[in-house]
Parts: structure tokens; C-alpha cells; sequence
């Protein structure tokens, strides 16, 4: 398989999305899943993630920002699939802001990786949507003058229904995270802090390693309709530490709301049973599909 | 025989149901219709109407000047009745109005009408409107709906609000009396519309009272021998062509004039499929997922179509304008992959609801970098429901994106299609290189000899996809000597297409193939020209452009040599359609037919023009009916 062949990995020594692509790799061939999974990207570091799984599980490597879209028609079209998108904060919160948060309306069984390092590192260091106001890089000409996206607050406010923090250099952990995520029945959401060692100098490992705290009284599952309100905002509440102390683990865990694949087959019953996918349009190219009963409501007859 | 009927109001105030019921009356006569929609970007208030052409043979135009003006409102007067030319039923009740005072017309309209009226010496009102019209011949029907209304209520002891609903068909009746049609046949056709019983009555007391009104002028007896036929708007006839095409999924999102297309689909977005060898029966779901936005739609399509499903998306220029991103990507992925685009007037958001052919070289040219794109045409109903099929194979066939271009007026004009026209039975479905079963060592950019490689559905290989330039495995890979290998490749499945798709599929020709003049027209315009074809003596060829890529350049090039005059006809400024031509074949329209004013080609300015430029000699035309 000579052009599936290992070849140059371009992060930088010491990228987080060494341990990120590390977890995910371990997450998936332990699930045993790997035959059926298919990672999509967007651009930049992370979205290349895609390309360098060595794994057997496809990798689609799309647009900046619109990894999601790509995600949702795939999984859509295909439900027996395990899509997990990988994207950083520019690409998520920036320029794909907008089907960040309307995944969450739907609540498609996929996980959504952030690769969070709050700059945007193939471009030299810009400041991404995650850099604090007032933070100063050393790659940037000025100090920031954007306020900073909150990832988790997001997610649970779209309607998230897995939300989770985790830490790149803590592959344990981050790992058994991402399993939980792709075994969670709805739309999963893991934030990952992950210092890059080229452009931001402030978020460093060091940083983080006397930040991250594993949360021990978190009970983040809905485990029915009258305690999701109060889960919700014991999390979101949650989701506002930051400073000296840094929570990772699960947020919120909620699989009482149902999932878009769930919404369709109320009003296509036959959904799951003959999903896109696996439809059967022809056969020795004539076509299947029966649209008479299309072209008789259209019918010009004097009875109707 | 050919008769036009115009009806306008005020939008949401029952003009759509009321066509309908009038295209139904005279269609299920067995006559041929064809009816064209115009309308503001509005939900209520701004005035909306229907044109439509009734024949005993095949029809797809509308004229300039209507034979019938069926109105309710003052606007409905002062905006048409300079094209009217028979008669013209008013309401008794707004005949005093004032041009000023009519707030939902533009004041340019308003303007324009006021003038006339003062240059003819005639006052500023309805009523000024209607002499106007007198002096030229038209006979006007005056029409006292609320008289009507009364009595009727007063008969069927009901409140007068209750007879409101029936109001409309007043109108309708007036006019189908008017066309010699029999009361009953109206009245099973408008009641039919009703689920309750007191409307049925109310209607067909409503239909007595306005029969009384007037004396049948024309007779429309019911034809004989008349052919099984379908009423298809243009969206809908995409619609039911992608699903029969075996589409199963459509992104999009919500534009004027695409969304109506989604919106049938999602509607019968369960589908029986039958397996010809056994005869078993299965159902199967269509996903339509209304996105977030533009740019979500047509990566979604996108993505599904990765799956080996057949995909698609529709929009109108402005989400066209959003969605070029994606088709590049599409392009340098060789994802099969249909976008439907209703051209209307552009640029920016333009008129929104007004037809256009003014995108023609965008979607040629949309998408940075060089990738093959096949763009395709529809002039006429039953060509934009066999092409919602052929775009779904070329897709899979050249594993390229496809665009198949649609204007509003086709979209939104409504017409009979006789059965075999569809080609329901014949079309068939073309899947390409698609296997199921991939080798372990796939290569989803396999190089071959015709530059189509093998495509596996994702989840059946391992496979990479990436926007950027990639080997034969779909990894990255920026070395010079793959770049121009797969390049070429990429670029080479084009050439294919122009190889293996008949350039007679590509390009139709009408009428007199040898005759000096040649008009080189698209879309909606087609079927004037054809009308005109068919009902005049006019000397001319025309050649119909059904596909921008690939061109069909030898046979176009052939088709021109040596002719005198060449007449492009379009609706645009910039002769877009010429310019392709002679991109393609070096040679250059000697004459113009243009119109960019948001309104269709009008069968009677496209016939005065076309004997300007033929007889006269005349260089460009720029067309200007419509109101």
C-alpha cells in the first residue's frame, strides 16, 4: 500500500495534536470500530488530522469551517457510520460558527473534536475565537482586542447533548473521553486544551499542567426529563470556571433528547430500515423508484 | 386557436387558488395551458399575477397583450390594462379610485400611468384606466362582487363573512362564461377545491349569479381525443425527476425561486422502490435537510454524496454565490454531486423574484482553480424533468459536479406535459464507475486511461479525501510530477464528456435548419421561439444551447458556418450565450435580442423583434413587456 505509507506529519514538535491524534487512535481501535469510522476535518492543523490517522478509518479533509456540514450529510446518508469531526477554534467558533451551533439543534449522532490552542497556527499564530481580550502572544503584533468564545457554554447552549473537556497531554484520560463520546447516543462535543508550542506562548503545557483538574463531584448524566434543566445549569455554571483551576471531564450527558436520524423516521418510517446508503435506485441501470403515484396527483383528468 | 387569461390581485388574496381552478377548468377540457406567475418579494399586500395561454395544441408562451383580464383591486386595472385586448371584468366598486392612492404600486408605475392618463385627457382613476382601454377596443364587464356576495348569503342564510371565500370564483365564473364553458363543468372543478359542503353550494350559487353577468364570446367545447397529460410547474417536474432519478438527499436552503423544489421533496420524501428481478416492493426515505445556510447545504450534499448515494442541493444566484466553495472542493474531489440553480435577477439579492439568464457564465466559470464542471439547460417542462435525471447520471458518470441551470420562469410557469414527453419507462439510470466491492489496496484517484477512476462508497474502503492536491490515494502531496499527472487526469474526464455524450443531446435544432437567419437562444425562451416557429411564417432556424459544458463545439461551429445572420437571444445584457459561442467557435452573433427587465420573453415583442431584425436588419433589440 505504497500511498498509504506513513509519511511527513507537518505539526511541530510538541503539538497537542500529537497526544489529540494519539487518543483518537486508541478510542477507536478499542471500540473496534475502525472499519466503519470516518474522520472529517476542516483546515488548518487540525483539520489535517484527517490525513494522518494510520489507522484503517477514512479520512475526509474538507473546507475551512465546514467540516460539520460535510459530517451531517454523511452521516445522514449513511447512519451505520462512526463520523467524528476533528477542528480547531478558527475553524469551529470563527468561520464555522454557524453550523457549530446549529448541529446542536439537531442533535446528529456525531462527535465534534476541538483542537482549542486559541490561535490560528498554520496561518503564523493569528488570534483565534478562544484567546482572552488583552492576551498577547508572541505572535501577535498587539495584545488581542476580541472578547473569548467560552467552547463549553457554546456547546451547551446548541443543544450539545455530550459536552466534555479534556486535555491533549493527558492521553489516559482525553482517550477515555473520546470513547464516551462516540458511544454517547446523540451529538457529543469534547473541548480539548492543547497548548502549541510555536505561537502561543501563554496557554503553555506548563501552564496547564498546574491548571487541569479532573472534576470529582461532577454527576453530569440526565437521567430524566425533570433533572435536565437543573444538569444543564449545574453545567453551564460549571463551564465558567477558568482561571487557576481548570475542570476537565464530562460536562453534561443527555440521550433522553432524541437524535436528527430519530426525528427523520417519524416522517420517514423506513429510515433506519433503508437508509439512503444502502437504497437500491437501479438495477442494470433501469430505475427502481415507482412515481406513478407522483405523476397521478399531477394528472390533468376531469375527475379531480 | 390560442386565448390568454390574466388575473391579478393583491398577493394572499386568493389569485393563486383562483388560477388554479382556472387552469383546471380549461385543462381538464382537454386544452393545452400554459401559465406564467409574477410576483413581489412580499408575503401580502403587493400586487401578484397569472398569465395564462390556452390552446389546442401545444403551447409554452404567453403573449404580450391578454385577451381576458379577470380583477378584483384597482391596482390589478392600472397595471395592465394597457395590455389587454379583449375584455377586461372590473369591480364596479373601486372604479372611482385615484392612481395616487393606490399605496402598494410603485411609485415610478403610478407615475408612468398618470401621465398617460393626462396625456389622453382622461382623469387619474380606475375609471380613467378603463376608458382608455375602451377607446382601444376593449369591452369592458363590470362586476358588482359585493351585490353578488349579498345576494348569495342572503339566499343561503349565512353570514356575509362566510361568503367571502367564494368571492373569488365571481371572477372565474365571468370569464369561463365568457369562453362559452358550462356552468356545471366550473362548478365540479371549484367545487372540488372545497372539503365542506356549504362552500360547494355557495359556490355554485356564487357561479349562477355570475353567469348571469354576461354572454359567451368564445366557445371552448370539450376536446376530444385529448392525451394523457401532467400539470407541471418547473420546480415540481425537477422535483419528481430527482426523485425518480434515485436522488436521496437534498440540502437546502430556503431562496426564491429553489425552495419550492426541496419542499415537494421533503413532502414525498418516502419513496416505493420496486426490484425489477423480484418484484419485491421496499420503501426508502429521501433525506432533505433544510441547512443553516448556503454553504451547510452544499456541503452536506457533498458529503452524502461521498456515501455513493446520488445527491443534491438548489438554490438561486445568491446561494449559488455561497456555495462555489464547496463545488471546488467537489470538483477537486470528483464528488458526483447536482446543484440545481433557478437563475433570477441578480446581482445582489436583485429582483428576488423576477427571472433572469443573467448567470450563465458564473456558473460556467464558478470556483477558483481549474476542475471539470458540466452545465446543463432546461428550456422546457418536460426537459427539466428528463434533465433532473441525466444531470444525476453525468454526476456519476464523470464523477464531477453538475449544474443544472433552471430560470424562475420556467420554475415558476405551470404547463401540460402530454405522458410520453416525460420518457417515463426510457430513462434510465447511469451510475458511472461505482463498485461496491473495492480491492483492499483501493485507491479512491486511481489513474486510468479515461482519467474515471473506480468510486467505492465511503465506509466500503479505506479512503482519503482532501482539497488539496493529492495522489492517486487522496493524500496530500504537493510534488510537481503527481500534480501533473492528477491534474490532467481531473481535467481530462471533460474531454471524455465531450466525447461520449452526443452533441444532438447537447444542442437541438427547429425549424427551417437551412434558412439564413439562426437564433441561438436557451432556456425559457426556447419555447417562444418554438411557438412562434409553429404560428408564423417567419424564416429562421433555432438552435437551442442545452449544454454550456461541455460544448458542443463542432456542432455548433458546423451549424453557423456561412450563415447571414445570427441572432443571440437572451436574457441578459451581455449576450452571454453569444460570448460562449464564440469562445467555443470563433464566431460572433451579428444581431441581439436582449431583456434584462425581470420579465419572461413575451411571444408577441419576441415576433415584432425578431421581424425588426430579420427584415429590417435590425442590430439589437432590447425587450421591454412585462409589468
Amino acid at each position: 500500500m505504497a500511498g498509504h505509507k506513513f509519511h511527513w506529519n507537518d505539526w511541530c514538535p510538541g503539538c497537542g495534536n500529537f497526544g489529540i491524534l494519539s487518543a483518537e487512535q486508541q478510542a477507536i481501535t478499542e471500540l473496534g470500530i475502525t472499519n466503519n469510522t470516518v474522520i472529517v476535518g476542516g483546515i488548518g492543523c487540525s483539520g489535517k488530522l484527517s490525513q494522518y490517522t494510520r489507522i484503517p478509518v477514512s479520512g475526509v479533509h474538507t473546507l475551512h469551517g465546514r467540516a460539520i456540514p460535510f459530517a451531517v450529510g454523511i452521516k445522514l446518508a449513511n447512519p451505520s457510520l462512526e463520523v467524528i469531526v476533528n477542528g480547531g477554534d478558527g475553524d469551529l467558533l470563527g468561520i464555522g460558527a454557524g453550523h457549530f451551533v446549529s448541529v446542536g439543534r439537531r442533535n446528529v449522532d456525531i462527535v465534534v473534536i476541538l483542537h482549542n490552542n486559541g490561535v490560528y497556527g498554520l496561518t503564523k499564530g493569528q488570534a483565534a475565537p478562544t484567546l482572552f481580550r488583552g492576551m498577547k502572544t508572541k505572535s501577535l503584533p498587539r495584545p488581542n482586542i476580541n472578547d473569548a468564545i467560552n467552547p463549553v457554554t457554546l456547546a451547551l447552549a446548541s443543544g450539545y447533548t455530550f459536552v466534555a473537556r479534556a486535555y491533549a497531554y493527558d492521553v489516559p484520560h482525553l482517550k477515555e473521553i473520546i470513547k464516551q463520546a462516540i458511544k454517547h447516543k446523540g451529538l457529543a462535543f469534547v473541548d480539548i486544551l492543547q497548548p502549541c508550542p510555536t505561537y502561543n506562548d501563554i496557554n503553555t503545557k506548563e501552564w496547564y499542567d498546574k491548571r487541569v483538574y479532573k472534576m470529582q463531584d461532577m454527576d453530569p448524566v440526565v437521567k430524566s426529563e425533570s433533572e435536565m434543566q437543573e444538569k444543564l445549569k449545574k453545567a453551564i455554571d460549571k463551564s465558567y470556571e477558568w482561571g487557576e483551576r481548570i475542570p476537565i471531564g464530562i460536562f453534561y450527558k443527555n440521550e433522553l433528547v432524541p437524535t436528527y436520524e430519530e426525528r427523520i423516521k417519524t416522517s420517514a418510517p423506513s429510515y433506519y430500515d433503508n437508509y439512503p446508503a444502502e437504497q437500491k435506485i437501479e438495477y442494470e441501470k433501469k430505475l427502481t423508484t415507482i412515481i406513478d403515484p407522483l405523476l397521478e396527483e399531477r394528472k390533468v383528468a376531469e375527475d379531480n | 386557436m390560442r386565448i390568454s387569461w390574466m388575473i391579478g390581485g393583491a398577493q394572499g388574496t386568493g389569485i393563486d387558488t383562483s388560477a388554479n381552478i382556472f387552469g383546471k377548468v380549461v385543462s381538464t377540457l382537454g386544452y393545452y395551458i400554459y401559465g406564467n406567475r409574477e410576483y413581489h418579494s412580499n408575503i401580502k399586500g403587493r400586487h401578484s399575477y397569472f398569465t395564462l395561454t390556452i390552446s389546442d395544441k401545444k403551447v409554452r408562451s404567453i403573449p404580450e397583450k391578454a385577451d381576458i383580464l379577470v380583477s378584483f383591486d384597482a391596482e390589478t386595472v392600472l397595471q395592465h390594462f394597457n395590455e389587454i385586448k379583449g375584455y377586461i371584468i372590473y369591480n364596479e366598486g373601486v372604479k372611482g379610485t385615484k392612481v395616487e392612492t393606490v399605496q402598494s404600486m410603485e411609485s415610478e408605475v403610478a407615475e408612468r400611468i398618470s401621465k398617460q392618463l393626462e396625456s389622453e385627457n382622461l382623469p387619474k382613476t380606475v375609471e380613467g384606466a378603463l376608458e382608455s382601454a375602451k377607446r382601444r377596443g376593449v369591452k369592458l364587464i363590470p362586476v358588482n362582487y359585493d351585490e353578488i356576495a349579498k345576494k348569495v348569503a342572503e339566499e343561503a342564510k349565512v353570514q356575509l363573512s362566510v361568503v367571502e371565500r367564494v368571492k373569488n370564483v365571481i371572477g372565474i365564473a365571468v370569464s369561463t362564461k365568457l369562453l362559452g364553458i358550462n356552468e356545471e363543468h366550473l362548478a365540479k372543478v371549484a367545487g372540488s377545491t372545497f372539503k365542506q359542503e356549504l362552500y360547494r353550494k355557495l359556490n355554485v350559487m356564487a357561479i349562477k349569479k355570475a353567469y348571469e353577468l354576461t354572454e359567451s364570446v368564445y366557445s371552448l367545447p370539450k376536446l376530444e381525443g385529448a392525451p394523457e397529460r401532467y400539470l407541471l410547474d418547473g420546480n415540481t417536474a425537477v422535483a419528481i425527476g430527482k426523485i425518480y432519478g434515485g436522488l436521496r438527499f437534498q440540502s437546502y436552503y430556503p431562496i426564491t425561486p429553489a425552495s419550492d423544489e426541496s419542499m415537494y421533496i421533503e413532502a414525498h420524501q418516502e419513496v416505493l422502490m420496486e426490484d425489477p428481478k423480484t418484484g419485491d416492493k421496499k420503501k426508502g426515505a429521501v433525506v432533505v435537510v433544510q441547512a443553516e445556510d448556503e454553504l451547510a447545504a452544499v456541503n452536506m450534499a457533498v458529503g452524502a454524496a461521498l456515501t455513493g448515494i446520488r445527491s443534491s442541493t438548489a438554490t438561486s444566484g445568491p446561494g449559488f454565490s455561497l456555495m462555489v466553495e464547496g463545488i471546488g472542493w467537489a470538483g477537486m474531489n470528483e464528488v458526483p454531486v447536482v446543484i440545481t440553480y433557478y437563475i433570477r435577477g441578480g446581482p445582489s439579492t436583485g429582483l428576488p423574484t423576477r427571472t433572469s439568464q443573467a448567470d450563465l457564465l458564473f456558473s460556467l466559470f464558478a470556483g477558483h482553480g481549474e476542475f471539470p464542471k458540466i452545465v446543463v439547460a432546461s428550456g422546457t417542462h418536460d426537459e427539466a424533468f428528463k434533465d433532473a435525471v441525466l444531470t444525476l447520471n453525468l454526476a456519476e458518470r464523470y464523477q464531477t459536479p453538475v449544474i443544472h441551470l433552471v430560470e424562475k420562469t420556467l420554475a415558476n410557469s405551470y404547463t401540460t406535459v402530454p405522458k410520453q414527453d416525460l420518457g417515463v419507462g426510457q430513462l434510465y439510470a447511469d451510475r458511472g464507475k461505482l463498485i461496491l466491492s473495492p480491492p483492499e489496496d483501493y485507491a479512491r484517484f486511481q489513474f486510468t486511461d479515461d482519467g474515471v477512476s473506480p468510486r467505492a462508497p465511503l465506509g466500503k474502503a479505506l479512503m482519503y479525501y482532501t482539497g488539496d492536491e493529492h495522489n492517486e490515494y487522496g493524500f496530500i502531496s504537493e510534488d510537481p510530477v503527481n500534480r501533473n499527472i492528477i491534474y490532467e487526469k481531473r481535467m481530462k474526464k471533460l474531454e471524455l464528456a465531450d466525447k461520449e455524450i452526443p452533441e444532438e443531446e447537447r444542442v437541438k435544432v427547429y425549424g427551417n435548419v437551412n434558412s439564413e437567419n439562426v437564433v441561438i437562444t436557451w432556456g425559457a425562451p426556447t419555447g417562444v421561439f418554438m411557438d412562434i416557429l409553429e404560428e408564423t411564417k417567419l424564416d429562421f432556424a433555432l438552435l437551442q444551447l442545452r449544454m454550456f459544458s461541455p460544448f458542443p463545439s463542432r456542432f455548433v461551429s458546423k451549424f453557423l458556418q456561412g450563415r447571414k445572420r445570427i441572432i443571440a437571444a437572451e436574457g441578459n445584457y451581455l449576450a452571454q450565450a453569444g460570448k460562449i459561442v464564440k469562445m467555443n467557435t470563433g464566431i460572433e452573433a451579428t444581431n441581439y435580442i436582449l431583456k434584462w427587465n425581470g420579465r419572461p420573453f413575451l411571444r408577441d415583442e419576441v415576433e415584432e423583434a425578431l421581424r425588426n431584425v430579420i427584415e429590417k436588419d435590425v442590430k439589437k433589440v432590447m425587450l421591454s413587456g412585462g409589468s
